[in-house]
């Protein structure tokens, strides 16, 4: 069953993006990644006990930026709590990036590599943690030759004291999920293992490892930079701080964009701020290829926070806003889902098998879309066998686009009615 | 009833599945296999299945069906 894959079957990362000044982390956009811009910037680190950091990171109310959107707080206790003697934590910064559509982790490292670094530093700091493990995807290696440059220049400054270890993660999809970025750090081949305990716990060689996404180092330097009260102001409606979106348009033609738009928005400001009145006209698939389509006027008034996507039925994830300004939402799903089948590491049964066999079923979708047709019974039938059976969630984040789709196309106010 | 004994789950180590069987053979009160021969496990195990659910993970010959605690979603 090997086809060739199109240009629009295999979408590839942007290799080129454009990046709009931010209040907070992309402050620095346009003035270039250099240690002097980001002293003049931000000034001197600032140090910070464990108990302040974890207090700190509580009361801004950061979560994970990977998608997953765990309480960055949370994870720091769990590190705490598993230190023992001889078993310092390790911290590890995930910028690898996996999914082809966002950009915005790149966008940071190629603009504000120290800033991502400094929360590395902060943390490792408050968890009496020497070793920092950055992870970038070499399908997009300007992101390595950034966080080789920014190293260089933390190294030649010195006085840090810890150990930076730079590695370049495999270009697959699920090259950039927690358990194969471990697999990497422990020269094995970078892809997911079942995860018995979770690496806060036990990580790299054993010892507790806060592992988190790059923006998420970045937040928590923005946010003990400038101190809480500054950092929140920012926010609006009621949520704290920033958020970084990419904006990439899709059409029948392209699955990523040319040149899509990483911007930082203020928590809770209104998603109209990146989309105009064409795209909330369309569905957008939210979070990416993982994520979730939105029907055309269910993003109407929408805000950039968790909690407001959450109540719609939808999630941010890591913040992939996708519009889709074309007609046919089954067979862009259909394209994603032979796309993502392909992306599967190979070693779990039920992907292995079902991945394809579900893109197979959204293919008879496309052709068949009738609600209670054979096609759509499929298409509910192989969604049942993959969720939830995997060392990680690719088949999950699989049913979960497949699964939107399905809501989309039953919508009573479909898309094409409007 | 008067101690508590920890609720128990088995979980599956999808990678180092191969889809032999042997566990579906062993314990199909709570074990069927998908069309691809892999296992599908049903929630909880009972107390009453705990002994052939253990015997069911001894017997994998990949390692691969473990007995851990149960977490309710």
């Amino acid at each position: 069953m090997t086809q060739p894959r199109s240009a629009l079957a295999t979408p590839r990362p942007a290799l080129e993006v454009m990046i709009a000044p931010g209040p907070l982390l992309l402050s620095t956009v346009g003035r270039g990644p250099e240690l002097a811009v980001h002293e003049a910037q931000w000034g001197p680190l600032p140090a910070l006990s464990t108990q302040a950091l974890v207090e700190l990171t509580a009361a801004a109310e950061l979560r994970g930026r990977g998608g997953a959107g765990f309480p960055f707080a949370r994870k720091l206790t769990t590190v705490l709590a598993n230190r023992r003697l001889g078993r310092a934590p390790v911290i590890v910064v995930n910028a690898a990036e996996g999914e082809p559509a966002s950009a915005k982790d790149t966008a940071l490292i190629l603009t504000a590599p120290h800033l991502v670094l400094d929360g590395a530093v902060l943390a490792a700091r408050a968890l009496g943690a020497r070793e920092i493990h950055v992870m970038t995807p070499t399908e997009r290696p300007g992101s390595g030759t950034a966080v080789t440059a920014a190293l260089a220049e933390r190294r030649q400054r010195g006085g840090e004291r810890v150990t930076w270890r730079h590695h370049e993660v495999g270009a697959r999809f699920v090259s950039g999920q927690a358990q194969a970025v471990l697999e990497h750090i422990a020269g094995r081949v970078g892809l997911p293992v079942t995860a018995w305990v979770p690496e806060a716990v036990r990580g790299v060689r054993g010892r507790p490892t806060l592992l988190s996404n790059a923006e998420t180092y970045a937040q928590v330097a923005a946010l003990c930079h400038v101190g809480l009260s500054e950092y929140a102001a920012v926010g609006q409606d009621s949520s704290l701080g920033t958020t970084l979106l990419t904006v990439n348009r899709m059409t029948d033609d392209r699955l990523i964009e040319r040149y899509p738009l990483v911007v930082e928005v203020p928590t809770g400001a209104p998603l109209s701020t990146v989309l105009d009145a064409e795209d909330l006209r369309s569905p957008v698939l939210l979070g990416g290829f993982h994520g979730t389509w939105a029907r055309p006027g269910q993003l109407a008034g929408a805000r950039v926070s968790r909690p407001d996507v959450e109540a719609r039925g939808l999630a941010l994830g890591a913040g992939v806003v996708a519009p889709y300004a074309g007609s046919c939402p089954e067979g862009v799903t259909a394209t994603i889902v032979d796309y993502l089948a392909g992306e599967s590491a190979g070693r779990c049964g039920p992907c292995v098998n079902g991945l394809p066999a579900l893109a197979r079923a959204m293919t008879g979708l496309v052709a068949d879309p009738g609600r209670s047709g054979p096609a759509r019974g499929e298409v509910e039938r192989f969604c049942g066998l993959v969720a939830g059976r995997g060392a990680c969630t690719h088949p999950d984040g699989v049913v979960r686009l497949v699964r939107s789709l399905l809501t989309l196309m039953d919508a009573p106010e479909g898309w094409d009615q409007l | 009833m008067s101690q508590r004994q920890p609720r128990v789950a088995l979980r599956v180590d999808w990678p180092q599945c191969t889809a032999r069987g042997l566990c579906a053979e062993l314990l199909p009160e709570r074990i069927h296999v998908d069309p691809w021969g892999y296992p599908h496990v049903l929630g909880e195990v009972p107390p009453e299945l705990l002994q052939r659910a253990r015997e069911a993970a001894q017997a994998c010959p990949r390692r691969a069906l473990h007995l851990v605690e149960h977490r309710a979603s």
